[in-house]
């Protein structure tokens, strides 16, 4: 079983210190959710995750070895990362991206038609980027990222631009994928990452405040200090309207 | 059928064409009954000229294109941009002060080895010289690499000026250096051209071995990273080959203006943006340019011959233009 662990990570930019310290450990089976406001550190932790930035101190290491001393064509294999947006220079088709993402693991092109199948994308595979919607690219990404069967999958925000049904359609293929390996996604709804994710994460100014099940740190007042906000709580499930909801604290 | 195939069986006829175009073309048109003596092995001289002087000058005019061609492709596909061209890192004003030391400086060589050879150097090392103070500067990026491109190329220009001003004199003409710069195939000899076929063939055999990673800097530098590219190892060793390919057609043929930019912009509109297809194709179209535009350079005003660069950048632009209108309507 894989491990992803984050012990003491120091980053900072000029006088500013983007992560205090920040130790995190991470296992396959729960769908984990970074939560915090913004400039709280949460892509510079998620980018220190991926090896994408090196910290300043401390380290991260994957099954006891450093990121650093990995080749970046293995970490590509086995890290899989989804940012908050992505627009490539030229004009490939779905298929292309997929096939570009099968190249970090041999034998991975045979699978590119079922991957094509299970994220809906069949139809639209000779189509080019710019032909096709958002929710849409959002799948191919997956799509490309999943094909090589990445033990850790790390998202920044990636339904940002998407609408509410093809956030939950991207949510539920995470939720899906993390049964069996790590994934690490940022969501700045709060309440979709109370009901989506098993275990949150709050940051606040390059700290963690919080790393506990969600159905904890929904309920906690660390929430509502963070946010400046007083969350009103509801009932926890997945048929509730909205388990959260915010007010201006004042 | 794969595009970058359908496109070969469409480029090879028309290579064919602009090979037998540049052949016949001239101050003394070549028609089909001399062509085919030729073919035949004819002994007459005009027979005997077309062998052994006007087609190995195509061959090389075809080779320099390919090159071109190629080079364009790898440096649009590191900079992701359309618009990047050859002579984008410094080449062309290392290849010029190569050139003007050359032609203005007697060093006791024959000018066509010494030529070919301080060009190439002053190309090459000119983009090496980029590379290094981006690398130096901590500026690796493409922007990096562009303003180094431009710091360079401003030296270099200044360095060249100072030398034309100070090697020529009245028996030394400038004319010869403007001249140069404006490009122009050099008639090789039977065993050059060997030379400039199997230099091409290694470059051409190494660009293909950056295709995947060009394809995967198309996606932008962190998901290019995130897809296990080493994007700073990868860009530093496309230049290097990139540059090399570029020294290598700025030797043979000065600096060819348009050929760099036009082909792979025409190739990715046809077949698309990888560069397994892009790469070949836009070296068969840079060699089809080449060996046309040559041939109009030769034909045009005789028995003056127009500068070829003036050539490729008079027909290459509107041609250029055209397809961008068509480019826009659809």
């Amino acid at each position: 079983m894989s491990r992803l662990r984050a012990e003491n990570l120091v980053v900072t930019a000029g006088s500013r210190r983007l992560l205090e310290a920040v130790s995190v450990d991470l296992e396959p089976g729960a769908l984990v959710g970074l939560i915090g406001p913004n400039g709280a550190g949460k892509s510079t932790l998620l980018r220190c995750l991926a090896g994408f930035r090196r910290p300043d101190q401390g380290v991260v290491t994957l099954d006891g070895v450093p990121l650093t001393d990995l080749p970046i064509r293995e970490r590509g294999r086995r890290i899989g990362y989804l940012p908050q947006s992505f627009q490539p220079t030229w004009d490939y088709t779905i298929r292309e991206i997929v096939e570009l993402g099968a190249s970090r693991r041999p034998g991975a092109a045979l699978c590119i038609p079922e991957m094509l199948r299970d994220h809906e994308l069949s139809d639209l595979a000779e189509r080019r980027w710019s032909q096709v919607s958002g929710g849409e690219r959002a799948r191919a990404l997956l799509a490309a990222t999943l094909i090589a069967e990445p033990v850790i999958l790390l998202a920044d925000e990636p339904g940002a631009s998407l609408d509410i049904g093809h956030r939950f359609d991207l949510m539920r293929r995470m939720r899906a994928y993390a049964r069996h390996n790590i994934v690490v996604v940022i969501l700045h709804d709060i309440e979709r990452a109370a009901l989506d994710c098993d275990r949150l994460l709050l940051l606040d100014r390059g700290a963690i405040v919080l790393d506990d099940a969600a159905t904890t740190v929904a309920v906690a007042s660390d929430l509502d200090r963070v946010f400046g906000l007083r969350f009103e709580r509801g009932s926890l499930s997945e048929t509730a309207d909205a388990h959260l909801i915010s007010k201006r604290a004042s | 059928m794969n595009p970058a195939l359908r496109a070969a069986t469409r480029l090879l006829p028309l290579l064919l064409l602009a090979l037998v175009f540049g052949v016949s073309a001239g101050h003394d048109w070549a028609g089909p009954a001399r062509l085919a003596r030729a073919w035949e092995g004819g002994a007459d001289l005009s027979t005997r000229l077309l062998l052994e002087w006007r087609l190995p000058r195509v061959l090389a005019a075809g080779i320099v294109g390919a090159l071109l061609g190629l080079g364009g492709a790898i440096y649009q596909g590191v900079f992701r941009n359309p618009l990047a061209e050859p002579y984008l890192l410094g080449s062309a004003g290392g290849a010029a002060i190569g050139a003007t030391v050359a032609l203005l400086v007697p060093l006791g060589l024959p000018s066509s080895l010494i030529l070919g050879g301080l060009s190439f150097a002053g190309a090459w090392g000119a983009t090496l010289l980029v590379l290094a103070v981006a690398i130096c500067a901590g500026a690796r990026d493409a922007a990096g690499l562009l303003l180094a491109g431009v710091a360079v190329a401003a030296m270099l220009g200044a360095v060249r000026s100072f030398l034309m001003l100070a090697l020529s004199d009245e028996s030394v003409s400038l004319q010869v250096v403007l001249s140069w710069t404006l490009g122009g195939i050099q008639t090789p000899t039977w065993s050059g051209l060997a030379w400039l076929a199997g230099l091409s063939g290694l470059a051409a055999a190494l660009s293909m071995t950056l295709a995947h990673g060009l394809d995967l800097l198309g996606l932008g530098d962190g998901q290019a990273e995130a897809f296990g590219l080493d994007t700073d190892r990868f860009v530093a060793r496309a230049i290097l080959i990139g540059s090399a390919i570029v020294a290598l057609a700025v030797a043979y043929g000065g600096l060819v203006a348009f050929v760099g930019l036009t082909a792979p912009h025409i190739a990715r509109w046809w077949i698309g943006p990888r560069h397994r297809g892009l790469l070949p194709v836009s070296a068969a179209l840079g060699a089809i340019l080449v060996m046309v535009c040559d041939g109009l350079a030769r034909a045009a005003l005789p028995p003056a011959e127009i500068p070829l660069g003036l050539v490729t950048a008079a027909a290459g632009g509107p041609f250029f233009l055209l397809l961008l209108r068509r480019r826009i309507r659809t």
